[in-house]
């Protein structure tokens, strides 16, 4: 995107960033413990472009919440700064009722926030078995201890883990040989092992056939189901996002243009003009 | 990376049977190679499980060395206590300057540690009331019946032997799990709950503190320390000999350091100027063919399969 674009795009997305939370009736709520997820005003620059342009967000424990858009609408950025990859610009997070902004990763893991990457990211030289093991050693905050040896350390959980994730039998392989999807899979086990109440997933199907897509989709909403867990995830595919998700954010050049159960959003007709020329939206 | 149980149990008969056969010359070659594999296999501890190049090591393993002898010579503490402080001295350091130095990556790491490193070798060049600057200090033999090279080349494998099994023991923790994973993948590996800095910052200090050992019984070994101990070219030393032996095997820079010094004996002996020349000509065969180093050679043929990504 060029600066022009960046600038045209500005003045719009303020407009409508001040419209948003009578037009879609949201109060904005101070910190609301029923909320795991409470984000205000995030705003996130790169150069001229305004990549996140104050987005509010809040999402309700249990919820399957999708956050979709065309390319280059801000979804990995948002997740970046929600996530403490990225500073903030300006902005406010709650997690679970209480201020995280400016964090970094590895606090809000210890604070109950899990993700993935829209790019595979796993532990490539380490076996499935030792990925999800070293997370589980790191969440049980075994991880300075110089004098155990770790081998047996959280063998059988993790184990179980794989299992849950459908890996079982790939335990013992590298986890850089294994399958596209059983590395989408394993990386889902890795972010599940810190045994998170918020799991922020970035495009957990990219580069996955359409049937393995609904059987990765499917597994998360059991996992979500049974274990009381809040999603949020972004997805290209709208058939899988309509099929799984319980609310669904629309985000388009770096703001929120409509929010809502899945029907009420398909019906909106701001959704429908962003989405002209994309791939239509499913009846 | 289990150790192959019974080729470890013919290499220590071996060992131990050594001074039996071979001449005392041998005997210290075998001492040198044991404290150089030590050096190498700390600074490889970095290296290739946390994914950390440091140019600038000959710091802690020249902070070992002074340690012991400015202990042994100034203040007349006994051998034993000066080489228990000489880690200590080392971990001081190492924590002092890897608070800077973790905090950068790649390029920018190997070169403030190679900066910091440099520090060290001036303030030791130049403080000459104390280190003796140019000259050295000399005469730092160890004790009584120690002085024999068959004593002190016991001695030091048993010390050389026990820290291995330590640093092997911390490479198989818990703590050396969340190493790799910080290796693998930092960015990961922080969405896991590790504080990678925090963590790269004790695996610095747990190898420095290692090169501190390396350093405090090479100064005995030697006689005499110098600063050239903490010269960049000694940095490099490390880095050479854990190549040659395999970064990814806990034993590499072992079998690298008995390489390096039986061909440095072996080629020094007949063409002395022509080492460096023939050391350039072995470590690039050994990264072009051998990208497992000499244990590729050893471990199946696993060096057929490139260690690079997937």
């Amino acid at each position: 995107m060029d600066a022009t674009a960046g600038q045209k795009l500005t003045p719009r997305a303020e407009v409508r960033s001040g419209r948003r939370p009578a037009a879609l009736g949201v109060a904005p709520a101070e910190a609301d413990e029923r909320l795991v997820l409470h984000a205000r005003g995030l705003k996130k620059h790169f150069g001229g472009v305004q990549a996140v342009n104050g987005v509010d967000l809040a999402v309700a424990a249990g919820e399957l919440r999708a956050i979709i858009g065309p390319n280059g609408a801000g979804k990995t950025t948002l997740f970046n700064v929600l996530s403490g990859d990225l500073a903030l610009d300006a902005g406010r997070i709650d997690l679970e009722g209480q201020e995280v902004s400016g964090l970094p990763p590895h606090q809000l893991c210890r604070r109950g926030m899990g993700r993935t990457f829209q790019i595979t990211s796993i532990f490539r030289r380490l076996t499935a078995l030792d990925n999800v093991q070293t997370a589980l050693l790191t969440h049980h905050r075994r991880h300075f201890n110089i004098f155990a040896p770790a081998r047996r350390l959280h063998r059988d959980e993790a184990q179980a883990l794989l299992e849950r994730v459908g890996l079982g039998e790939q335990a013992g392989k590298p986890s850089g040989i294994l399958a596209h999807g059983d590395q989408r899979r394993l990386e889902m086990a890795l972010a599940l092992a810190s045994a998170p109440r918020l799991l922020l997933l970035d495009e957990p199907t990219a580069g996955m056939a359409p049937r393995e897509r609904h059987e990765i989709m499917q597994l998360v909403a059991r996992i979500a189901r049974d274990t009381g867990l809040t999603i949020v995830f972004t997805e290209h595919d709208m058939d899988v996002v309509f099929a799984i998700a319980t609310r669904i954010t629309v985000l388009h050049q770096g703001s929120v243009i409509a929010e809502g159960p899945p029907a009420e959003v398909r019906a909106n007709p701001e959704v429908q003009r962003v989405y002209l020329g994309q791939p239509a939206m499913p009846r | 990376m289990r150790a192959p149980a019974p080729r470890i149990a013919l290499l220590l008969v071996v060992l131990a049977v050594a001074p039996l056969f071979l001449p005392s010359f041998f005997l210290q070659l075998l001492t040198e190679i044991a404290i150089i594999g030590l050096f190498a296999t700390a600074f490889n501890f970095l290296m290739g499980f946390g994914g950390m190049v440091s140019f600038g090591h000959a710091a802690y393993f020249a902070l070992g060395a002074y340690t012991a002898a400015l202990l042994v010579k100034r203040m007349d503490v006994p051998m034993l206590l000066a080489l228990a402080v000489a880690p200590l001295v080392a971990a001081a350091g190492a924590l002092l300057f890897g608070f800077f130095i973790v905090r950068l990556t790649h390029t920018y790491f190997a070169m403030l540690s190679l900066a910091f490193g440099q520090i060290v070798f001036t303030v030791i060049f130049k403080w000459k009331a104390l280190t003796g600057g140019d000259d050295g200090l000399l005469d730092v033999w160890p004790p009584g019946v120690l002085r024999s090279p068959v004593a002190f080349y016991y001695f030091a494998l048993a010390v050389v032997g026990l820290c291995l099994l330590a640093l092997h023991a911390i490479v198989d923790s818990p703590f050396g799990y969340a190493l790799k994973a910080t290796r693998e993948n930092p960015r990961r590996a922080r969405f896991i709950g590790i504080d990678v800095r925090r963590h790269q910052l004790m695996a610095f200090v747990v190898s420095g503190a290692f090169s501190g050992v390396a350093g405090g019984l090479f100064a005995f070994y030697n006689g005499s320390v110098f600063p050239d101990f903490a010269y960049f070219t000694k940095s490099f030393e490390p880095l050479v000999v854990a190549l040659l032996g395999g970064i990814h095997s806990f034993l590499g820079p072992l079998a690298g350091a008995f390489g390096f010094k039986v061909l440095e004996w072996l080629i020094s002996r007949q063409w002395p100027v022509y080492w460096p020349l023939f050391l350039g000509a072995v470590v690039i065969a050994v990264i072009v063919a051998l990208p497992q180093g000499f244990v590729g050679l050893v471990e199946g043929r696993a060096w057929m399969r490139r260690p690079g990504k997937s």
